[in-house]
């Protein structure tokens, strides 16, 4: 009853065996480089998956995720270099500091048309990079160390990280499965579908809309503190780099928007393509993303996951 | 007192110049409800053109113009009938997402062939500067911002007197009622497509001379066009004047009193706040889905 | 006492007078029809009580209580549910899920209550056999009783059913008056027809509405004599 209510049904086994081969790794003398990578790899499964919560289920194409990622990264280092906060802390109040900010933005963005709401997000991301790139020249002060960043202090080994990074994409798939049958997850569909008759059934899609959009900001937020103690050195150019919201579209757009594993899939993909074309190639790294997303809008709107599915003649939004 | 009409002045010019690079996005919304991402990379277009024309046979950039009408129109013409020609009816959300991924092609394309390095047109008239009651005004951002006005003056013209323009704003009105009219439809979307291509690539190598190029300046160029057209409505051809004149004026004001970065983000701010208060536009003729 | 209570609602779009005055008052689990010829305001006004759109002037209460501000989600859980002449399913769920989100958020249910409901209503509305279907692919007279289930599952206490019978074999139509018949008992009615045997046969009181106005308001045959109904669908020259 519980598999079937989790929505996974014939896949939780598989996944469990995978999520417990996983845990072993490093034990089993995976380190270095590969552990980096596979670190990397669970990162941007939760980052896809985190954006999938919200514009996969209800059809809102968020542009400004990056934004809560910054935030994240920066309240994280703030707590740990100013404050003196233990890291884990850092990242928890992180992820109510963006919770209450995607509050704000959710709540007046969120009554927009789902097309503006694109742009509105894309514009508060942007913004909220120049506000900390030039808050320090405007107002005078030594804080946020403008377009120097910031430095946290030493990190633990890349195990730590390792198992972090394993939990947060554990966390997001997990919920993703759980919320997709759940009363949430009903509605988050129907306002995907059909929001007028969504309202007029009686979801309080503006309610409905902002949870999902708090759920997603928050935890992005969490990841990008986490991202922040790894590097050990942020600078608002890459937190708030718009590649990042870009690599979270196209990873869930590949895969499959709406689907549990979706983007793990486009995450996995688009990872090993990027190590693959590497440093050399970074130009042709991104001619290849786009070339990914303008065939993938044209022959398979539905992802990689949401094609298959849709084949063997269920409803493309499971798994 | 006169560093508040210097600003002004600039304000004015560069708004002519917003508004004329903004003009082919809000026709391809009107029109097709196709909201361009890849917009600004035609400008990036229009303004390497002229400059290699420029750089390779020493032609003077305002001789340029025709050839990047030319290239970008038929660009705009393929583009269209490849890729943007199926999204027509679908959600918006599908041509946001793919008009982005053509501007990932198109601006990394460019970034592989030109590198990032950063490039400017300077011909022997582009320092002059005109004295006019103590205020400076460079001959070469006057003459963009007269082109600019011809350009949105003739865009006016075709769409407001001539019987191709009467098809195109009737399309934009009612999709079925032009098809029974006699309207042939997917035509009209590529000629506006193509159109819209070619003003902004127009508009593009006008900036070539006062603007600094590069193969990344596309994205900012679109970040633009989506201000000025949110002021001035979306899909209110004319309303382009407006909304980049009032652009022009608050950037420029920011970056006098106060710093160059901060009015990058003055532009988001006014963005997000149309946006969320008045999504119609200033003048209130904006489509708002 | 009125269940539901419009007075004198007036809405404008632009120049045009879309309502005008409308004023009606609704008792608990009668058969109210709205006729009128094609244009004269129905659907406006099924918008306006549903809470789609807001009255520019005049008062819209329910039960007492005026309803002109709250949003269409809080409408349709204090017991008014609109159907959509141009059904709306929620594509890519199945017909049984489409009722139990209905159910989920129209009575505010947990989600085992919601499935109980939810069968409940699949049943009374014949679907049982298409629970699984995907709810954008059933054919026509099904989307309207998937509708029609939609808006009861969300408790409703009135229901403002717009043009149901649009496009119905007359068999389909007498199993669709035999079901609000049935629901009639515990419902109440608003009915917006085009097809008169229908809305005339069953409705206890009729309302004729032309340009946005009143003209005439009684029983079904008070109403199908009068002068200004037959001249409003047929033009003076018959009258």
């Amino acid at each position: 009853m519980l598999m079937r209510r989790a929505g996974l049904n014939g896949i939780l086994l598989p996944l469990l065996i995978l999520g417990a081969i996983l845990l072993l790794l490093p034990l089993l003398g995976i380190e270095g480089y590969r552990l980096r990578l596979l670190s990397l790899l669970f990162m941007w499964v939760a980052l896809a998956g985190c954006w999938n919560l919200m514009s996969g289920t209800t059809g809102y194409i968020d542009f400004g995720p990056v934004a809560y990622f910054g935030v994240g990264s920066y309240c994280t280092a703030l707590f740990m270099i100013k404050g003196g906060v233990p890291f884990l802390l850092s990242v928890f109040i992180a992820g109510w500091v963006c919770a209450a900010l995607s509050l704000a933005i959710g709540l007046s963005t969120l009554r927009l048309q789902g097309a503006y709401f694109a742009i509105a997000t894309f514009a508060a991301a942007e913004a909220l990079k120049q506000v900390v790139l030039e808050g320090d020249r405007v107002l005078g002060i030594d804080f946020l160390g403008g377009a120097h960043g910031l430095t946290l202090p030493s990190p633990p080994s890349g195990i730590f990280f390792y198992y972090v990074m394993l939990f947060l994409m554990g966390l997001v798939v997990s919920l993703t499965a759980v919320i997709q049958k759940s009363k949430l997850g009903y509605g988050l569909r129907a306002i995907r579908d059909a929001e007028q008759a969504a309202e007029l059934t009686g979801v309080p899609t503006l309610q409905i809309k902002v949870r999902a959009y708090i759920l997603s900001s928050s935890l992005i937020g969490c990841i990008g503190g986490v991202e922040a103690y790894w590097l050990t050195y942020i600078i608002p150019d890459d937190v708030f780099n718009v590649m990042r919201t870009i690599q979270m579209v196209i990873m869930t757009l590949l895969g499959g928007m709406g689907t549990i594993l979706g983007p793990v899939i486009g995450a996995s993909f688009l990872i090993l393509i990027s190590e693959f074309l590497g440093a050399k190639f970074v130009y042709d790294y991104l001619i290849f993303v786009g070339l990914v997303i303008v065939v993938v809008i044209l022959l398979m709107p539905q992802g990689i996951i949401g094609t298959l599915v849709k084949k063997r003649g269920k409803s493309p939004w499971l798994f | 007192m006169i560093l508040f009409w210097q600003s002004l002045v600039n304000g004015l010019l560069l708004g002519g110049i917003y508004a004329a690079c903004s003009a082919g996005f809000s026709l391809a919304f009107g029109v097709m409800g196709v909201v361009n991402l890849s917009h600004g990379d035609f400008v990036m277009l229009g303004a390497f053109i002229t400059y290699w024309l420029f750089i390779l046979t020493g032609m003077d950039p305002f001789l340029t113009l025709p050839f990047t009408l030319l290239i970008l129109f038929f660009l705009g013409f393929f583009l269209q009938r490849l890729t943007i020609n199926r999204l027509v009816g679908s959600p918006p959300i599908m041509s946001y997402l793919l008009t982005f991924g053509l501007h990932l092609v198109l601006s990394n394309l460019a970034l592989r062939a030109w590198t990032a390095d950063f490039r400017t047109v300077q011909t022997p008239y582009s320092g002059l500067t005109m004295n006019f009651a103590g205020l400076v005004i460079p001959y070469s951002r006057l003459a963009t911002f007269i082109m600019a006005m011809v350009v949105i003056l003739g865009l006016y013209f075709l769409l407001y007197r001539t019987e191709t323009g009467r098809a195109i704003r009737a399309t934009a009105q009612d999709r079925e009622i032009a098809q029974l009219m006699g309207v042939k439809i997917f035509k009209i979307y590529t000629l506006t497509f193509a159109l819209a291509a070619a003003i902004t690539g127009l508009a593009g190598s006008l900036i070539s001379f006062t603007f600094v190029i590069h193969p990344q300046m596309g994205l900012p160029f679109t970040i633009t066009a989506f201000c000025v057209v949110v002021l001035g409505g979306m899909g209110y051809v004319p309303g382009t004047l407006w909304g980049g004149i009032i652009l022009g004026l608050v950037e420029s004001l920011a970056t006098t009193y106060l710093t160059a970065g901060i009015s990058v983000a003055i532009t988001f701010f006014l963005l997000l706040i149309m946006l969320i208060a008045r999504p119609q536009g200033i003048l209130g003729k904006g489509i708002v889905e | 006492m009125a269940f539901l209570e419009c007075r004198r609602v007036t809405k404008r779009f632009g120049a045009l007078e879309a309502v005008r005055n409308f004023s009606f008052a609704l008792r608990p689990r009668e058969i109210l029809g709205l006729i009128g010829p094609n244009g004269s305001g129905k659907t406006t006004l099924f918008n306006l009580i549903a809470g789609l759109y807001t009255p520019d002037e005049g008062e819209i209460l329910f039960q007492e209580k005026s309803i002109v501000h709250l949003p269409p989600h809080e409408i349709c859980r204090l017991g008014i549910a609109k159907t959509s002449q141009i059904t709306m399913p929620f594509g890519t769920m199945s017909v049984y899920e489409n009722i139990l989100v209905a159910a989920l958020y129209g009575q505010n249910l947990g989600m085992s209550k919601a499935h109980v409901a939810a069968e409940r209503i699949l049943t009374f509305v014949d679907l049982h056999k298409q629970r699984d279907e995907p709810a954008g692919k059933i054919p026509v007279p099904s989307r309207r009783r998937l509708e029609l289930g939609r808006a009861l599952a969300t408790g409703a206490k009135v229901l403002l059913l717009d043009e149901v019978m649009a496009g119905l074999t007359p068999v389909e139509i007498e199993q669709a008056l035999l079901l609000l018949k049935r629901l009639s008992t515990q419902t109440t009615l608003i009915m917006v027809e085009h097809v008169m045997q229908a809305v005339m046969g069953i409705s206890d009181r009729v309302l004729v509405i032309h340009h946005g106005e009143k003209i005439a308001e009684g029983t079904p045959t008070e109403v199908a004599g009068r002068p200004e109904v037959i001249e409003a669908y047929l033009g003076k020259r018959y009258t």
